[in-house]
């Protein structure tokens, strides 16, 4: 293993309907803060300028565009893509052009913008990453996909439809309490449990949204570290794991095969196991997408992850606190800015910096993002230890 | 590149036609499924892919003849992509078949709610007179 690499500082836009803001804009409020911190573009020697979808923006090579934008455009940069994992594949890019001695110190930008087109168009879009031959011609949406899943688990488990409502309504009352949320408000489990139908058994409040939005992240190489801060968070794992492309090809459709391998990944690298994570950071696109998650990690058993839900384990106090930022549900889903974002906000939670008390998790040493890409043909699991 | 015609195999198509698929497609206009046969493992494929996942080798069509299966998810889909919109809702169904090999592809004559495990059977549709497409039938 090469060099160890930390995460030394983040930023964050405001997610949201940006018709005020394009890519460009978005990323330049989320690197803001981090240039506010000292780490001015002279002290970057490369970065990883990512989004997911261009049909979006419209924008080709966009990373040069966003690099010449905040003032990196005498450094190298590139794209990542891997539809919703982008995030934290570009992380994974970068952490390994630094830990193999490339560079010491490169920023990490994720962004998306997907409201300059509508509702209807944006799931068409997302639709066509499913297979463009077999499963796209008969209109399988993105959150069809998810409610698959949803209508197998809710069979044999014989579990209603109330569980994921709950995990909506913990997500809304987490976003609200964000100020970087997209729709930072509380829902009634009435609400969220009858709400108009998107693709049952998955209604409106089980859907994440569809956002603008950017975050961003330093990382650098161990030797470097002390000259940006005090306060680092050790990349400590990192497992990566992938799914077979049609959905209907998964020997199970209440697992994520990916999602357990890279989960298993990164375990092991960082030679810890579930019962060390103090919070995680799930890729709840859906709410059944979280449910899964939870039990892919291992933080329940198979078929036991509606227990997490019911006995509020999942909240900010409880045993395994999930999301406690909104998550994709409420804090919004700008593709290719997420796995950046589950990032910021662990280093947030670790460094007690949370907007207020009732969503900062106490003593967190060890954290997790498990960031899924569209039904989980890309998945990457990060583990972040506290360094201070 | 094949000829230019118009070849729905859902409500909407793959675009990318090749020799491959045009001869797949012109057996379901015939209502006629092919699975494909790796010509060196004999490892099987439904939908049909052109070369083996396994081996790479180029596989070749077989006449796919099972059309008892069971549900093994379903989706209704209410919000639907923008080419689709005027068909929702439209109710989306894995089937299995006794082989193991699995389809996924509407349900159009559903009275109630699908069920997971429920009996499936494979038909063929005309969309709009002149658009072939398999479906399930319950």
């Amino acid at each position: 293993m090469g060099r160890k690499v930390a995460v030394v500082a983040g930023g964050h836009s405001k997610f949201g309907k940006r018709y005020d803001a394009t890519m460009r804009e978005l990323c330049a409020e989320a690197y803001k803060p981090i240039y506010d911190e000292g780490l001015t573009q002279d002290k970057i020697d490369a970065s990883v300028l990512s989004y997911a979808a261009s049909q979006f923006s419209g924008q080709g090579a966009g990373s040069a565009l966003i690099a010449d934008y905040i003032g990196l455009q005498d450094k190298p940069h590139m794209r990542v893509e891997s539809a919703c994992t982008t995030g934290t594949a570009s992380l994974r890019a970068a952490w390994g052009l630094v830990s193999a001695g490339l560079y010491d110190v490169m920023l990490v930008l994720g962004v998306e913008q997907m409201n300059r087109v509508s509702s209807a168009t944006a799931t068409e879009y997302m639709s066509q990453a499913g297979d463009m031959r077999w499963e796209y011609p008969f209109g399988i949406s993105f959150p069809a996909f998810y409610a698959l899943m949803a209508s197998r688990y809710m069979s044999d488990y014989n579990m209603d439809h109330e569980v994921l409502a709950k995990i909506a309504v913990k997500s809304h009352h987490y976003g609200a309490q964000n100020p970087k949320a997209h729709l930072p408000k509380e829902v009634s489990l009435e609400e969220a449990n009858n709400a108009v139908p998107i693709c049952r058994p998955l209604n409106l409040y089980d859907c994440s949204l569809i956002t603008d939005g950017a975050a961003g992240v330093v990382i650098a190489a161990e030797e470097r570290v002390k000259e940006f801060t005090d306060r680092p968070m050790w990349i400590r794992g990192i497992g990566a794991g992938a799914s077979e492309m049609m959905i209907q090809d998964r020997p199970s459709l209440t697992s994520i095969p990916g999602a357990k391998r890279a989960g298993k990944a990164a375990f092991e690298m960082a030679g810890l196991g579930p019962e060390d994570i103090n919070m995680a950071q799930v890729h709840d696109c859906f709410t059944i997408a979280e449910l899964v998650a939870y039990e892919d990690l291992g933080f329940a058993e198979p078929g036991k992850g509606p227990e997490l839900v019911e006995n509020k384990e999942i909240y900010h106090d409880g045993r395994i606190p999930v999301n406690c930022d909104g998550g994709l549900k409420s804090k919004g889903h700008p593709l290719g800015a997420t796995g950046v974002s589950m990032t910021y906000e662990i280093l947030k939670q670790m460094r007690g910096e949370a907007e207020n008390s009732s969503r900062q998790i106490k003593d967190v040493q060890y954290g997790l993002a498990h960031n899924v890409g569209q039904s989980g043909q890309f998945v990457n699991v990060f583990i972040f230890e506290r360094g201070f | 590149m094949a000829e230019k015609k118009e070849v729905y195999l859902g409500y909407t198509t793959d675009k990318a036609l090749t020799p491959w698929y045009v001869e797949w497609l012109a057996a379901l206009e015939q209502e006629r499924i092919m699975k494909s046969v790796c010509t060196s493992c004999k490892a099987e494929y439904l939908p049909p892919r052109q070369h083996c996942q396994k081996c790479l080798s180029v596989t070749e069509f077989a006449d796919f003849t099972e059309t008892e299966a069971k549900l093994v998810s379903y989706v209704i889909v209410d919000f639907a992509p923008e080419s689709l919109s005027s068909k929702a809702p439209y109710v989306v169904a894995i089937g299995e078949f006794p082989s193991g090999l699995r389809l996924t592809a509407h349900i159009t004559n559903l009275m109630s709610l699908p069920e997971v495990g429920m009996a499936l059977k494979l038909g063929f549709d005309r969309v709009d007179d002149k658009k072939v497409t398999y479906r399930w039938l319950v």
